[in-house]
């Protein structure tokens, strides 16, 4: 399956894909209700954008209590608006801090991948962000070895 | 007659028109001396003609700076003058560099306008917080700082803040309010504006300058040390979502692979170092030779990017390989945090002062940002006190220890002695005209500057005549007129010998009005290095208007008129607009080896004027320019009713 992989390393915080996100995920340009966020690490001169990384558990699924959230045609967690009642359980047991809860809407929202066509890695500027075949669900454990390997060999 | 106030004409409008997209829709103002912020708003109409940046932040000087009826205008350290932080209709869009800040004020340097510009996410977080622009006046009396969190707006004591450099500033900012990286923007002086340097510079989001006329004075006589802009929640709007990322994308198009952008895309302004030298534009040793004292080749972008552990550290939504922040190997300086120097860093604080050292040079840059001083004056002064006291014109005793050509230790002790203004630091303060003019005799004729007070750019404008001509002639006391590339788009030739007066004359007065469009529009100065139609695209799809080249081209040069008139209304006429001795001179080697600026220079500012459509005489732009450029107003308020 295909799935948004990110690479801190490559990242420059430039925020673009905050815009672009917030413009699929809202109709416009706001970056406070993006569901892609950008940290900054070590002294500002290191950035990682983070977010859903569509974990196989599916804590959010498991939580929520009116079967609001389903799997899309991308194979990404979805909110289906109708049916959420903006309870936010969602967004407690969520272990990764990327499910996200909309005063105004009064519902939950989270990445979906677009549907398919993630606007972040569209607009991603340095390629930090991909969207990417990975061979299975739970790609964060591959990621984390190869990127240790990586480290420890001194290669960045 | 002046023109409507901003607030004024916007009531006016009985059925307002929807506001353009893109625009936050209000102005912040904040009256210091009564200790009050409150929202303005502005029209469609006005947005349309004054667009964001320099273009709204000229009319606010021209209608508020004013005495004596009109005649007069305010000096830099009155009250009443007026400091503009203004972004523009593309800030916070995802166009690449588009976080901009243009700084408007009465600067210190000149006494009279300037604008300068600064990136970063300034413009961001104060678009997404619902302002286009902050107008600042009135004097506090204790120091304080600007928060904006939406719309939570308040001055707020600075008093733990005092004397802290600019970094320490942000930080000291950042810890206050538990914010981070980009989640707060923080533009702030140290303590050269503090102490009223009048070429302290606004520094901001750790790396990013407004740095041009003393607008860090200004701030400083204000008493106002840092505006902290909390990432705002609101949205922004745009006319055609896919039309602004469609022209987005065909601008970074260009800036990747247009041969006027590409090695600015790949390295920044790193490449200018050896290309400049290449052409004599390099200033080497405060103009006294054009001849590279060290191997250029070890001078070369990747080597000066690789000399470092560095990281990209950009601006909104920018891809370009420009802003990095580095690491120092090894030295004195070792694990330093520095922001790594644009072109006229290791110009201003290396070769104009003669060092090699480019570890010394990257720290003694990040030195000047963090003290907040303007980095090519501050090479201008430096260059120019070592190259006295080699000479004899400044001893020892005068400047209290020896200072020797490559010297960055003693040179960063002058740095200190200029922003805590001690010792001979305190004339040094005021910048090289003013010192040069006290000292007189042989020091004068060595000094870089021109006859209005401004700092040039970090070049040897010797063998850049369009720059000098356009740093001389500006209403804004830096460059004015704009980069001349993609020219053919204005009808101007491609190529032009850069040595023939005539030629370069027509080429500055041609592009005048591209700078102050682009300044308008939040938009970084390297990032809008594309065809200006691609801007105006962008600018159509966001706003919903049809804005065309044409329109553009006419709103900088209205731009540039204003300005112009408060330059004049502050009395900087056409006697000032000429070059020092040492910075008008014919270099004596080097590739623009006795290439005369001085033979040719009234012939140039002749043309220069004649192309602009000016009153060679008293300096005024002629009525029948104003009435081309639909400034009637502007053409009875300089030249009476009758004409």
């Amino acid at each position: 399956m295909r799935i948004l992989k990110i690479m801190p390393e490559k990242c420059t915080g430039c925020l673009r894909c905050e815009i672009a996100c917030s413009y699929m995920q809202t109709g416009t340009f706001q970056p406070a209700k993006s569901v892609i966020r950008v940290s900054p690490f070590e002294g500002h001169t290191s950035y990682a954008p983070y977010t859903c990384p569509q974990c196989a558990e599916g804590w959010c699924m498991t939580a929520c209590p009116v079967g609001a959230i389903t799997i899309n045609a991308a194979g990404a967690k979805d909110v289906l608006d109708d049916t959420c009642v903006g309870c936010k359980l969602c967004t407690i047991a969520c272990p990764y801090g990327t499910m996200f809860y909309d005063p105004d809407t009064r519902k939950a929202f989270k990445c979906n991948l677009c549907g398919g066509d993630p606007a972040c890695a569209q607009a991603c500027p340095t390629a930090a962000i991909t969207y990417d075949d990975v061979p299975t669900v739970d790609w964060l454990g591959d990621f984390a070895a190869e990127r240790t390997t990586r480290l420890l060999a001194g290669v960045r | 007659m002046s023109p409507p106030t901003l607030a004024a004409s916007a009531t006016k409008t009985k059925s307002a028109p929807a506001r353009p997209g893109a625009y936050a829709g209000r102005l912040l103002r904040v009256d210091l001396t009564r200790k009050k912020c409150w929202a303005e708003p502005w029209s469609p109409d006005e947005m349309r003609d004054l667009l964001g940046g320099v273009g709204l932040g000229a009319l606010i000087l021209y209608r508020e700076t004013a005495t004596r009826g009109g005649k007069g205008n305010v000096a830099w350290d009155h009250p009443d003058n007026r400091l503009v932080l203004a972004t523009g209709p593309l800030a916070g869009l995802p166009v690449w560099g588009t976080g901009a800040l243009t700084v408007v004020t009465i600067g210190a340097q000149t006494n009279g306008p300037t604008s300068t510009q600064a990136n970063g996410f300034f413009g961001t977080n104060l678009k997404y917080s619902g302002y286009d622009a902050i107008i600042v006046q009135g004097r506090s009396k204790d120091w304080a700082y600007l928060y904006i969190d939406d719309d939570v707006v308040e001055l707020r004591d600075a008093k733990f803040l005092l004397d802290k450099d600019t970094w320490e500033t942000q930080e000291a900012l950042g810890a206050a309010h538990g914010l981070s990286g980009h989640q707060l923007s923080v533009y702030a002086i140290g303590p050269a504006g503090e102490n009223l340097v009048r070429f302290a510079a606004i520094h901001g989001d750790y790396g990013h300058v407004a740095s041009k006329n003393g607008c860090g004075a200004v701030m400083g006589k204000k008493k106002l040390k840092a505006v902290a802009i909390v990432k705002g929640t609101q949205a922004l709007t745009a006319a055609d979502y896919r039309g602004v990322i469609q022209a987005a994308d065909d601008i970074a198009h260009d800036l990747r692979t247009d041969p006027s952008a590409k090695s600015l895309y790949e390295y920044g302004t790193l490449p200018g170092v050896v290309n400049l030298s290449k052409l004599g534009m390099l200033p080497i040793k405060n103009y006294t030779t054009n001849v590279p004292y060290d191997d250029t080749s070890t001078w070369e972008a990747p080597k000066l990017r690789e000399g470092f552990d560095h990281r990209g550290h950009q601006c909104n939504a920018c891809g370009m390989h420009h802003c990095h922040m580095q690491v120092i190997r090894g030295g004195e300086h070792k694990g330093k945090v520095v922001d790594e120097p644009e072109y006229e860093g290791w110009s201003g604080c290396g070769w104009q002062i003669g060092a090699r050292d480019k570890e010394g040079i990257s720290w003694l840059n990040t030195e000047c940002d963090r003290a907040c001083v303007d980095v090519n004056e501050f090479g201008w002064v430096c260059g120019w006190v070592m190259e006295c006291q080699e000479k004899g014109y400044i001893t020892k005793q005068q400047l209290g220890f020896e200072l020797r050509w490559g010297d960055i230790k003693g040179a960063h002790r002058l740095l200190r002695m200029i922003s805590h203004r001690e010792g001979l630091g305190d004339l040094l303060a005021e910048g090289v005209k003013i010192a040069a003019e006290r000292l007189g005799g042989r020091a004068k004729e060595c000094a870089i500057y021109t006859l209005l007070g401004a700092s040039p750019r970090g070049h040897d404008h010797r063998g850049r005549w369009d720059e000098m001509l356009d740093t001389c002639t500006a209403g804004t006391g830096t460059l004015e007129s704009g980069v001349p590339v993609h020219v053919a788009e204005l009808g101007l030739p491609t190529r032009i010998t850069p040595f023939d007066g005539e030629a370069v004359s027509r080429q500055v007065a041609g592009i005048l009005g591209r700078r102050h469009f682009e300044d308008s529009l939040g938009i970084c100065i390297f990032t809008a290095r594309t065809r200006m139609e691609n801007l105006c695209r962008a600018l159509s799809a966001a706003t919903g208007w049809y804005y065309t080249l044409d329109e553009a081209m006419r709103f900088g040069r209205r731009t540039a008129a204003i300005l112009r008139s408060v330059r004049l209304r502050c009395g900087i006429g056409p006697k000032l607009e000429r070059p020092s001795a040492r910075y008008g001179s014919t270099p004596h080697d080097g590739p623009a080896k006795g290439q005369a600026v001085s033979e040719q220079w009234e012939k140039m500012v002749d043309t220069w004027y004649v192309q602009v459509g000016y009153d060679r005489k008293t300096g005024k732009p002629l009525p029948k320019t104003l009435k081309d450029l639909r400034l009637d107003w502007l053409a009875r308020d300089l030249w009476g009713a009758k004409k």
